[in-house]
C-alpha cells in the first residue's frame, strides 16, 4: 500500500532525473489486520495447517523449513515500526530455524524493482508491496510463486495470486475526531458527505485508485459488491457536493496528524494510522468500520532473484498458520492465513474483526489496468 | 593563466585541464547518459495496451487535460516564485552591500540558515502555522477579529510563501556577489556629475548589478520548475506541479516510465526554450562569465 508518494526525492532536484530514481521517505504505515477465522479454529494452528493442506511438504516448511547456513537474502519492506514487527515476527525466528541471514532495506519502491530486473542485477529477494503491485501488469518483473509450498487454500479468498501472496491485511476506513463531531457518531459514508450534520474539513487520500471514488459511490447508495467497473462520473458528482471541504492528504502520517489535531473532522484513513492517532498520539479519534475496504500488503520475489528458492521457502513459512500471526505480537497488524490467530489484545481494532456484509474489496486488477484512465479523470476534476 | 605563461613546446592542452576530467566524467555518467536513456525511453517504451508509435507517449501527454494544465501551472508557479524572490532578494542583497562587513556577515548567515534545515520540516511547519486550526487562525478567532478561519493555506499564496522561503538564498547570493564587485567610486562619480541618488542608482548601479539579477532569476526559476512537495503540502490540487505527475507515473500503477520520460522531456525542452528566449535579451555568457572574473 501507499508506496506512491516518495516525499524525499526532493523538489529542488533537476527534474529529468526523476524517472530514474525516487528516494525513500514517507513511510506508509500499513494497518492492523486479523484473521477472519474464529479464534477457536486456531487453537492448534500447526496441526490444522498440516491437515488442511494434506501435503507433507507444506507441513514441513511450516515447522522445519530447509536449513541454509550462511546464506544471505535481502528483505525489503516499508520500514519503521512495521518492518520492525516483521523483523521480530518473521525474520529473526526464521534465521534461528534455518541459519538464513537477512539483509534488510527500508523503503519498498516498485520503480527500483523494475530497474533491477531490467538491468539484470537483482539484489532484492523478498519485497513487501502494496495491493496495487504484483498483478499480471507486473508479470515481467516477478517470479511466479510456488503454490506447492505455499498453502493457497488457507489464505483469505482473493489474497493469493500468481505473483504475490498477502502477508497481512488492513482496512481502509473512516476515522472521526470526537471533539469535532461533538460526540455524534457518523453512521457511514453518507454522513461523511453531510456537511450540515457534521461540519468541518474532510480528509481523502489524493490518489485516484486508493478508495476515494469508491467511498463516494457507496455514500451515493452503490452496493459495495457492485462497485466495479467504477462509475467515475457519478463518483465525482458526489464528491463535488463536498469538494470545498476536502483537504487532501498525500501520506499516511498526514492523515494521522490531521485527524488527531482536529484539522479534519472526518477522514478516510488506513486503520493502522487511525489506531496510532488514538493509542500512540492519545487523540480523540474513533473509527467507523461500515463500508471499510479490506485489503493487504503482499510478498513478491523480483524476477531473477539469485535466492529465489530460499525466498520461496521463507514466504511459504511466513504465511503458514503457525507463523503468520507472529508480527501481531509486536504491532497491531494481523495475519492473512485463515487459521492463524492475532494477538488477543488487538483483536477488536483489527480490520478483519470488523468485516461484515457492508465490507468492500478492491478489484486490484481493474484498478491497475485502468489506472491511466481513472487517474486522468480524477486529476482533471481535482485540479479544477 | 595567460597563454604566454605556457612553456614553449609544452602540451597543447593545458596540464591544469586534467583537473576537470573527474567533473567531465561525472557529468557524462551522472547526467548525460541518464538524460539520453530518458529521451530514448520516451519514444520506445509503452504500456502493453497503448499505441506503440514513436510519439505516442507525447500524444498521450498532450491529450490529457490535467497534464497540460499542470504543465502551464508549473511554469506559472516557477515564474511567480522567481518574481517574489527577486522582490525580496534584491533589496536584501542591496542592504548587505551597504552595511559594515560584520553586519553583512550576519545577514548572510540569516539567509543561509534555511539552507541547513530540511525542506520537509520547513514545509510542514508552514502547514502547522497556516492551517485552519493553526496558531494564526486560532489567535485571530480567540481575540474576536474573525469568526471563521481565514483561507491561509491551500492557496497559491501559501505555495509562494513556502517556495520563496526555500529559494531565496539562490537569488540573494548571486546578486550580492555581483554587487560587491561594483566599484563604489562609480556612484561617487555619478554624484559628482550631478546625478541625484535615485538616478545614480537607476543609471549606474542597477545596470551593473543586472548580471547577478539574471543569474539569480535563472537559478531560482529552474530550481522552482522541479518542485512538487511544497505545492502538494501547502497548496491545493490546483497548484499541482508536473514533477508530482512524473513521480506518480514512474512509481505507481503500471510503472509507466515511457510517459514519465516524455513528461520529463517536455519539461526539459520547454525549460531550454525559456533559457534560449532569455539569451536573446541578455548575454548568458556575461551572466555566468561574471562569476569568474574576480
Amino acid at each position: 500500500m501507499a508506496s506512491r508518494f516518495r516525499f524525499a526525492a526532493l523538489g529542488s532536484a533537476i527534474v529529468m532525473v526523476v524517472a530514474a530514481c525516487t528516494g525513500g521517505g514517507a513511510t506508509p504505515s500499513p494497518s492492523v489486520a486479523a484473521p477472519s477465522a474464529p479464534a477457536s479454529v486456531a487453537a492448534s494452528a500447526s496441526a490444522s495447517a498440516a491437515t488442511a493442506s494434506g501435503s507433507p511438504a507444506l507441513a514441513e516448511v511450516c515447522t522445519a523449513p530447509p536449513k541454509h547456513e550462511g546464506q544471505t537474502v535481502t528483505f525489503v519492506s516499508y520500514g519503521g515500526a512495521y518492518q520492525e514487527a516483521q523483523r521480530k515476527g518473521f525474520l529473526q525466528p526464521y534465521s534461528q530455524l534455518t541459519g538464513v541471514q537477512f539483509t534488510e532495506e527500508e523503503g519498498t519502491d516498485y520503480a527500483k524493482i523494475k530497474s533491477q530486473v531490467e538491468a539484470g542485477q537483482v539484489t532484492w529477494d523478498i519485497v513487501d508491496v502494496g495491493n496495487d503491485f504484483g498483478l499480471d501488469a507486473n508479470a515481467d518483473l516477478l517470479e511466479p510463486l510456488d503454490y506447492n509450498l505455499i498453502a493457497k487454500d488457507q489464505i483469505l479468498e482473493g489474497f493469493a495470486g500468481t505473483y504475490r501472496v498477502a502477508d497481512m491485511t488492513y482496512g481502509v476506513a473512516m476515522a472521526y475526531n470526537t471533539d469535532k463531531t461533538a460526540g455524534k457518531v457518523p453512521a457511514g459514508w453518507a454522513d461523511f458527505f453531510d456537511l450540515q450534520k457534521f461540519p468541518g474539513n474532510r480528509g481523502f487520500w489524493k490518489y485516484a485508485t486508493g478508495g476515494v471514488l469508491e467511498f463516494a459511490l457507496m455514500a451515493d447508495g452503490v452496493d459495495p459488491k457492485q462497485l466495479y467497473p467504477l462509475d467515475v462520473d457519478r463518483a465525482l458528482r458526489k464528491l463535488d457536493t463536498i469538494k470545498d471541504s476536502i483537504v487532501w492528504w498525500d501520506t499516511g502520517a498526514q492523515s494521522q496528524e490531521r485527524i488527531g489535531s482536529g484539522e479534519y473532522a472526518l477522514t478516510m484513513i488506513w486503520n493502522g494510522r487511525g489506531w496510532s492517532a488514538k493509542h500512540t498520539d492519545n487523540k480523540p479519534v474513533e473509527m467507523v468500520w461500515k463500508n471499510q475496504f479490506l485489503t493487504a500488503d503482499f510478498l513478491v520475489i523480483p524476477k531473477g532473484s539469485p535466492n529465489k528458492d530460499i525466498a520461496m521457502e521463507f514466504i511459504a513459512w511466513a504465511t503458514c498458520a503457525n507463523n503468520n500471526a507472529n508480527p501481531s505480537k509486536y504491532i497491531p497488524y494481523g495475519p492473512t492465513n485463515k487459521f492463524a490467530t492475532a494477538d488477543p489484545k488487538n483483536v477488536a481494532d483489527l480490520a478483519v474483526s470488523n468485516v461484515d456484509e457492508s465490507t468492500a474489496y478492491f478489484d486490484d486488477a481493474y484498478l491497475v489496468d485502468n489506472f491511466d484512465e481513472l487517474d486522468a479523470k480524477f486529476q482533471a476534476w481535482v485540479g479544477q | 593563466m595567460l597563454r604566454s605563461d605556457r612553456p614553449a613546446g609544452g602540451p597543447i592542452v593545458n596540464r591544469w585541464a586534467a583537473l576537470a576530467v573527474p567533473a567531465i566524467v561525472f557529468l557524462v555518467i551522472g547526467f548525460l547518459v541518464p538524460l539520453l536513456v530518458i529521451a530514448s525511453r520516451s519514444v520506445t517504451e509503452f504500456p502493453k495496451s497503448a499505441d506503440h508509435s514513436l510519439l505516442a507517449n507525447y500524444q498521450r501527454f498532450f491529450a490529457g487535460e490535467a497534464n497540460v494544465r499542470v504543465l502551464g501551472n508549473t511554469f506559472w508557479i516557477a515564474g511567480l516564485s522567481t518574481v517574489a524572490c527577486l522582490l525580496i532578494g534584491y533589496p536584501y542583497a542591496y542592504l548587505m552591500n551597504l552595511v559594515r562587513p560584520r553586519v553583512a556577515g550576519l545577514l548572510l548567515i540569516a539567509v543561509l540558515v534555511p539552507l541547513w534545515s530540511s525542506l520537509l520540516v520547513r514545509t510542514f511547519a508552514w502547514d502547522v502555522i497556516l492551517r485552519d486550526t493553526g496558531i494564526i487562525n486560532r489567535t485571530l478567532i480567540a481575540i474576536g477579529l474573525i469568526d471563521g478561519p481565514l483561507p491561509l493555506l491551500r492557496e497559491t499564496h501559501s505555495v509562494l510563501l513556502g517556495m520563496t522561503q526555500i529559494l531565496l538564498p539562490f537569488m540573494v547570493l548571486p546578486i550580492y556577489t555581483v554587487m560587491r564587485r561594483i566599484d563604489p567610486e562609480y556612484g561617487k562619480a555619478a554624484a559628482n556629475l550631478g546625478a541625484p541618488p535615485i538616478r545614480a542608482f537607476v543609471r549606474v548601479f542597477l545596470p551593473l548589478s543586472l548580471p547577478g539579477v539574471i543569474a539569480g532569476c535563472l537559478l531560482v526559476f529552474v530550481l522552482a520548475l522541479g518542485f512538487y512537495i511544497t505545492p502538494a503540502i501547502l497548496g491545493s490540487p490546483k497548484n499541482t506541479m508536473l514533477s508530482e505527475f512524473i513521480v506518480l507515473k514512474a512509481t505507481t500503477g503500471t510503472l509507466d516510465w515511457g510517459l514519465a520520460s516524455a513528461m520529463a522531456m517536455v519539461l526539459l525542452v520547454l525549460t531550454l526554450v525559456v533559457l534560449f528566449v532569455a539569451s536573446r535579451f541578455v548575454r548568458v555568457r556575461d551572466v555566468f562569465g561574471s562569476i569568474d572574473q574576480e
